[in-house]
């Protein structure tokens, strides 16, 4: 039998020694109904090179990103990974160790943790970080969660310039609080309208959600956030993508109090979005409500520098129904991945990646200005991806399809309103001239012009 | 003279000139171990019997504390955040947690005196 | 020697890019200046030397390719390597969530096929693949019990939970706006009578495992079903235990309405240092439409997304869950195939007795009855001789051995949880057992050395209560590009 490595003439001693003639005496304790007869659907078991041959077709109907020119993001980013990133996370003690309860065996998992909080500490700004959580939804439910806590308020308010996604996550997490939720619609720019969100709040409010850059590719203007939102019992609450705080200036600096995103960007990969984790970083003052994992250093007998667990009277295995959330297991292979992304890349690696996906973003959105029928009614301050509109989007993005090329998202199916809208995302992956085949071709499809720009 | 007086839940009460101070007994530190955090309520809070005033943590486990007796609080121990290892290394003197202005004494009268106490622990602990 | 910190590896520069940058852009003149980054206080180290930095990190670090690790609750099993290398595949590993359906068939089609093979298993309906954690299932599973109650008119209030309960049953009971009721358990399982006391019209649901954290299955799970239906109430599966049952008994069976599995630990995806695993929820016919959306349908021979049912509890996680775990768990499932499922169950209840019977002369077993994947022991007797179940965990890492859960369940004193799972043979169950026995001899000898431990360790015992008490919880300096901060 595969993986069990005991012979027979071994189980059978061992059965001996525990005075049992067959592994089924050890269940006589179930009852007949629940039991499994012959009757289980399920195949034999097959062979290694079976499994092999019988997953890769499955693989094969799948068609990877690299058989395209794509344009897609939304929340997942096609980044350059680092062979050594692979080669590093996936040693054994890495990816086949638990949590590391047992400080004095786990100290690799464990600094390698520590480091991971202090990176996100440094990219935020931000004073305090957990080991990670499931993803970006969840981080945020978590953040929202945590505002409510500390200020016992039951309203938040959001922009809808969220990630729908999380909104989506944010909803189901609410759904056993008596929490609200106010949506407050973004301007013909597709930024926050910040005027509408001053009004929205009042002393009920617990918290404000902003993402930046928003769904829609915009950074929000969070200079004018940190002007407006003085109220310090209203938790100001920034989701964003770690890759752009490469270029912009750490959320701490606008008076955030809970800064929160997926890292995915930070090496995580594709793999049909499962590549993600949540992180969450807030000031020192908020530690205690701070759900999940968090490594702390310290000292061991001998006096040296040692890490473990810590602050774990917050969590589910001692304060059970007390506790600042359920969360045990997160993400932390994912986590640790990020932190060797950006050791890997370094501060000067890092900026280059987030710069040059800026620049061909913006690039891109020059070229397709150019183009009859596009229209750019978004603000142009954006990171690495940003929605144009067009005339039957759709059947638009079908043709562009025929073309090899998966054009972005299509936004109408989250937000009627932008029945035209695509969102078209680039990554440092793209090169000119596949960004300039975009151009051309998407002229080519409303137009049937030529070859448009080289 | 003051006394001192316990309650099931393991707080001690000490009463004097007026005032009752409250911190847990040298039993509960022990069965908590480490502690390594304390939370306290502020200065003039208005407090019932049984209500929670405070959290003690350990690196092993939480508890709360409670109040035995109704009134408003009119001192804490601030000293106490910064040095939780008190409730470990001296709970009836240093590691007291708060002092309460106590709106009905005759609530003191529920309480256990020191060799009932005792006698409770001895009990609990088997 | 002290371990350097990445951030004291700082060289301050670097010489090779891993990109072709194309950086014709000026942030400057697009976003104004006080939108913009100063300083980013990042490391900049070669790549040599990262890689160094962490094979020594890693080498610090127990696992399960490199030690025995019986950490009970967890079923810390081998991990098929052939997995990790088919999930890696570039169709599985190269696909963007929101690609179109039809460029997405083998991963739908590998998501149906997954459901229908644990359909088979547990006797569900169908199961959602989002939740990423055993946790983030319970919390899906006890909301999907919520809107079933509340689209049937009928407010309920409280969520049971027995005292041998994981943390995560009560926390998440009160996530899901619960309160939690705890049922005192008798000779190590849940009380009838006190079930019947407790569950009233007011009660939501049961949240079990079973078998429990005892490692004792629940023989009156029937009674336990009729109680819950009969008073309107849901039976909640916990699937962490479900490794002796695979292909032995069915939770559908059992009377289990909504289950969750643990794909990290039954179905033997690594645990990658606490995650990324699966908390995957599988529900009976009638709670069905309750899972979270989308479901992965068929027609024709075409696999389509469905966003149809509108009394779906909503998404607790983006996408579609950490997917790479479910193409290893499908593939364990599809390589051990029905009777090396069954054997499987059946060594792990095998190997854990074997452990017991063995050593239940030094340590007591919380309860004498046979166990089924795990055994718990009380370590009160070593205790009183001068060493605690800490100290014998500590100890174990000196025999290179991973300890075992300590202090959990909570209703055992002096706790120490022991799950040896099917993939370890008897030469190693034999050495746990012999360290074990010299560790009880060490108790009543030399009870210094076990309090002392461990020895051997890449650091001495780890005082946990300094780092609660003064947390420190980033490094906040950075080479020659120290910004002052206070923590």
């Amino acid at each position: 039998m595969p993986y069990i490595p005991n012979s027979p003439s071994q189980i059978k001693e061992m059965l001996r020694a525990c005075g049992v003639k067959s592994p089924a005496d050890f269940y006589s304790d179930l009852p007949e109904e629940i039991r499994i007869k012959d009757d289980l659907d399920i195949p034999a078991g097959i062979s290694e090179q079976q499994l092999k041959r019988k997953l890769l077709a499955l693989s094969d109907k799948n068609r990877p990103l690299d058989k395209f020119n794509s344009f897609l993001g939304a929340g997942c980013y096609d980044h350059y990974i680092p062979a050594a990133l692979s080669f590093i996370i996936s040693q054994p003690e890495f990816s086949t160790a638990y949590t590391p309860y047992q400080a004095e065996c786990s100290q690799g998992a464990l600094q390698a943790i520590y480091e991971y909080q202090s990176y996100i500490c440094r990219l935020t700004g931000m004073d305090v970080s957990n080991a990670s959580l499931l993803d970006g939804g969840s981080a945020l439910a978590e953040a929202v969660l945590m505002s409510a806590r500390l200020n016992r308020r039951n309203t938040v308010i959001i922009s809808e310039a969220l990630n729908p996604e999380y909104k989506e996550v944010l909803k189901t997490y609410l759904k056993g609080h008596d929490l609200k939720t106010y949506e407050v619609q973004v301007s013909g720019e597709g930024k926050t309208d910040l005027s509408m969100f001053l009004n929205a709040c009042d002393k009920d409010t617990s918290c404000l959600v902003f993402q930046s850059p928003n769904f829609f590719g915009v950074v929000e203007n969070l200079i004018e956030i940190k002007k407006l939102f003085k109220d310090e019992s209203v938790l100001k609450i920034m989701v964003t993508n770690p890759l752009s705080l490469a270029v912009f200036k750490e959320p701490s600096s606008f008076g955030f109090d809970i800064v929160c995103g997926d890292g995915q960007p930070l090496g995580g990969g594709l793999r049909l979005g499962g590549a993600c984790f949540g992180f969450l970083a807030a000031k020192k003052e908020y530690l205690r409500q701070v759900p999940g994992r968090i490594v702390g250093k310290t000292l061991d007998s001998h006096g040296n520098v040692a890490y473990c667990l810590t602050l774990q009277a917050r969590e589910q295995h001692i304060r059970r129904e007390k506790a600042r959330s359920n969360i045990c297991s997160n993400q932390s292979l994912n986590a640790l991945a990020s932190a060797v992304y950006l050791s890997l890349l370094g501060r000067k690696g890092l900026r280059e990646v987030a710069l040059t996906s800026m620049s061909n973003a913006h690039y891109l959105r020059q070229g397709l200005s150019r183009i009859r029928g596009i229209k750019l009614t978004f603000s142009p301050l954006i990171f690495n991806e940003f929605v144009w509109f067009t005339d039957n989007a759709p059947q638009v993005l079908n043709e562009l399809y025929k073309k090899g090329i998966i054009a972005g998202y299509y936004i109408g199916k989250h937000f009627n309103k932008y029945n035209g809208g695509v969102l078209s995302c680039c990554t440092e992956k793209k090169t000119k001239e596949e960004i300039n085949d975009f151009i051309n071709s998407l002229a080519e499809v409303l137009h049937g012009e030529k070859a448009y720009i080289r | 003279m003051a006394c001192l007086k316990f309650t099931k839940s393991h707080e001690w009460v000490r009463v004097e000139e007026g005032l009752v101070t409250i911190g847990i007994s040298e039993y509960a530190q022990r069965q908590l171990g480490d502690v390594v955090f304390v939370e306290l309520p502020s200065k003039g809070a208005k407090v019932s019997k049984g209500s929670q005033i405070g959290t003690i943590e350990s690196t092993k486990t939480a508890s709360e504390v409670y109040t035995p007796l109704s009134g408003e609080v009119v001192e804490v121990n601030e000293d106490l955040v910064n040095n939780p290892q008190w409730v470990n290394e001296s709970p009836l003197e240093k590691g007291w947690m708060i002092k309460l202005k106590a709106e009905d004494s005759s609530e003191l009268d529920e309480l256990m005196e020191e060799s009932q106490y005792k006698a409770f622990v001895e009990e609990e602990s088997h | 020697m002290e371990r350097k910190l990445i951030f004291d590896k700082d060289r301050g520069c670097r010489n090779s890019s891993y990109i072709t940058p194309s950086l014709d852009i000026k942030p400057e003149e697009i976003f104004g200046g006080d939108m913009l980054r100063e300083d980013l206080s990042l490391p900049d180290i070669s790549e040599s030397e990262v890689v160094r930095h962490y094979m020594q990190l890693a080498r610090l670090n127990f696992s399960v390719d490199t030690n025995f690790y019986p950490l009970g609750s967890c079923t810390m099993k081998y991990n098929p390597k052939i997995n990790e290398y088919l999930s890696g595949l570039e169709g599985f590993s190269r696909i963007h969530p929101l690609q179109r359906e039809d460029d997405l068939q083998g991963a739908l089609e590998l998501m149906y096929e997954f459901q229908n093979l644990l359909c088979a298993l547990t006797g569900m309906k169908a199961f959602a693949f989002q939740p990423s954690s055993g946790a983030q299932g319970e919390l899906t599973g006890i909301l999907m019990v919520r809107s079933f109650h509340e689209i049937n008119g009928s407010k309920k209030s409280k969520v049971i939970v027995p005292d041998s309960a994981h943390g995560t049953n009560p926390a998440t009971a009160t996530m899901c706006g619960y309160e939690t009721v705890v049922i005192e358990s008798r000779d190590g399982l849940v009380d009838i009578h006190q079930l019947e006391k407790s569950f009233d019209e007011d009660v939501a649901a049961l949240m079990l495992t079973n078998p429990n954290t005892l490692g004792l299955f629940e023989k009156d799970i029937l009674k336990i079903s009729r109680i819950v239906h009969e008073r309107g109430g849901l039976l909640y599966y916990d699937g962490a235990n479900f490794n002796p049952l695979m292909g032995i008994a069915k939770p559908a069976l059992m009377g289990f309405d909504i289950i969750h599995l643990n794909l990290h630990k039954t179905f033997s995806t690594p645990h990658g240092c606490g995650g990324p695993g699966a908390g995957i929820v599988g529900a009976v016919e009638p709670l069905e439409e309750f899972l979270p959306l989308p479901r992965i349908k068929k027609r024709n021979k075409t696999f389509y997304l469905d966003y149809g049912s509108e009394k779906s509890l909503g998404s607790p996680r983006t996408f579609f869950g950490n997917f790479d775990v479910l193409v290893k768990a499908y593939a364990y499932i599809l390589r051990l195939g029905r009777e090396g499922l069954k054997r499987a169950a059946q060594n792990s209840v095998l190997n854990a007795n074997y452990i017991k019977k063995k050593l239940e002369k030094y340590y007591q077993p919380a309860y004498s009855k046979q166990c089924m994947h795990e055994v718990v022991f009380s370590c009160s007797e070593q205790k009183k001789r001068g060493a605690s179940a800490l100290d014998i965990a500590k100890r174990l890492i000196d025999y290179r051995i991973h300890p075992p859960t300590m202090y959990f369940p909570l209703i055992v004193k002096e706790a120490l949880m022991v799950e040896p799972t099917e993939t370890e043979n008897k030469e190693m169950l034999d050495y746990f057992i012999r360290a074990m026995i010299k560790i009880d001899e060490d108790t009543e000898k030399n009870p210094q050395k076990l309090k002392s431990s461990p020895h051997k360790a890449a650091v001495g015992r780890v005082d946990e209560t300094r780092a609660a008490r003064m947390p420190v919880l980033a490094h906040t300096g950075c080479g020659k590009h120290k910004k002052s901060q206070k923590t």
